[in-house]
């Protein structure tokens, strides 16, 4: 059996990670994993808000005004974005898990990203004037 | 295949040997292009009529022993069924051969495929019975034939491991292969082991570990949905623990 020696250097030729290379079932994998992480960070993030209400209604209400900012509304927004790809693409991953549509995932994944898209631009309608307004 | 109007194809190929050097690097070499050539080809006239210390697997020149999978141009291919024609149809100018990506270099295009071969081997892929042998041999109908249909065409030549995000970052997982070879036993209606299968299976460091990220299914070169295998892996899992059966 082949065992590295020690003193021998290890090298990896890992060309396959150049963005043109990956392909559509690793990209779906990146985004849920990234927007996965963007709801997590929010859900902390909501939590800390939230709990201002243990030091009185005064500090739940000045957070809750400082929060009125568009910057906060333009990341809600992004917020909304991941959480459509996150279910969608989650949706399509219980597909799966249940046998549908293994064969078919990359159609399966242009329709995750178009309903994404569209739900996306619906939302950005909605928060156009909270941000800019 | 169309002719083509060349006489030389530039062949760029990695070069590594860990024991005198200190950083990879790529040689070039121009070889002299004849019809019907594959990738394999074009790396023998570089071994046998420039630089005979380039390393790299090969045996049937056939496609079936799966020894010469290595990344070219892009994709991951075995060499001997590549044809260096259809790689620059698909718009390439000249030949990239690299060793498979994920997996330590041996010497030029010789990765270490140890842990491949541990986690094949681990997964028992060979049939187990709890009846008498019969006389001639045990019948299968064409049916239950072709639930293995897909899976028995696997030549192991590791593209699929060396693909995977879930065995870069799993040290444990046993990889796409071993896990499309453990369906393609429990669906066997031959075999008798389906359960311990199952239990081999079913974890972390079985099918649970599969993300469906499809890169095994795109790299395979022999067009093998890996992912498929895995889903029903999954499936049966939970199914055996429903009934109780573990």
């Amino acid at each position: 059996m082949y065992r590295p020696v020690a003193s021998r250097e290890v090298r990896y030729a890992d060309l396959d990670l150049w963005p043109f290379r990956i392909k559509a079932g690793m990209w779906a994998w990146i985004l849920h994993r990234v927007t996965g992480l963007v709801i997590v960070f929010y859900l902390v993030l909501h939590i800390l808000v939230i709990s201002s209400v243990l030091w009185g209604p005064g500090t739940f209400d000045a957070t809750m005004d400082a929060l009125r900012r568009p910057v906060f509304a333009a990341g809600e927004l992004m917020l909304v974005g991941a959480g459509l790809y996150h279910g969608l693409n989650g949706i399509r991953i219980i597909l799966f898990d249940l046998g549908v549509g293994i064969r078919q995932q990359k159609a399966f994944f242009a329709g995750v990203l178009a309903l994404s898209v569209v739900g996306f631009a619906w939302a950005a309608k909605v928060f156009w004037p909270l941000i800019f307004g | 295949m169309a002719k083509l109007d060349i006489e030389r194809i530039r062949l760029k190929v990695y070069r590594f040997d860990p024991e005198t050097d200190r950083e990879a690097r790529i040689d070039t070499h121009d070889v002299p292009y004849v019809d019907g050539m594959t990738v394999l080809d074009a790396l023998f006239h570089v071994l046998e009529k420039i630089d005979g210390s380039l390393a790299f697997r090969f045996s049937c020149r056939e496609g079936i022993c799966g020894a010469c999978a290595m990344f070219i141009n892009g994709s991951y291919r075995l060499a001997c069924e590549t044809q260096v024609a259809r790689v620059l149809r698909e718009g390439h100018r000249e030949l990239h051969v690299m060793p498979l990506p994920h997996l330590p270099v041996i010497k030029d295009l010789v990765v270490d495929m140890t842990r491949f071969w541990q986690n094949y081997e681990a997964i028992a892929p060979w049939i187990v019975t709890r009846t008498a042998d019969p006389e001639k041999e045990r019948l299968q109908s064409p049916a239950q034939r072709k639930l293995i249909d897909e899976y028995v065409g696997c030549i192991l030549c590791g593209s699929c491991f060396s693909s995977c995000p879930s065995v870069w970052t799993g040290r444990e997982y046993l990889g796409p292969n071993a896990m499309m070879k453990t369906y393609r036993w429990v669906v066997d209606s031959r075999d008798d082991a389906a359960v311990e299968r199952l239990g081999r299976a079913g974890n972390e460091k079985g099918a649970w570990r599969c993300h469906t990220i499809f890169n095994c299914t795109e790299a395979c070169p022999k067009k093998i949905n890996q992912t498929s295998a895995i889903q029903g892996l999954k499936r049966r899992t939970v199914a055996a623990m429903l009934r109780g059966a573990r």
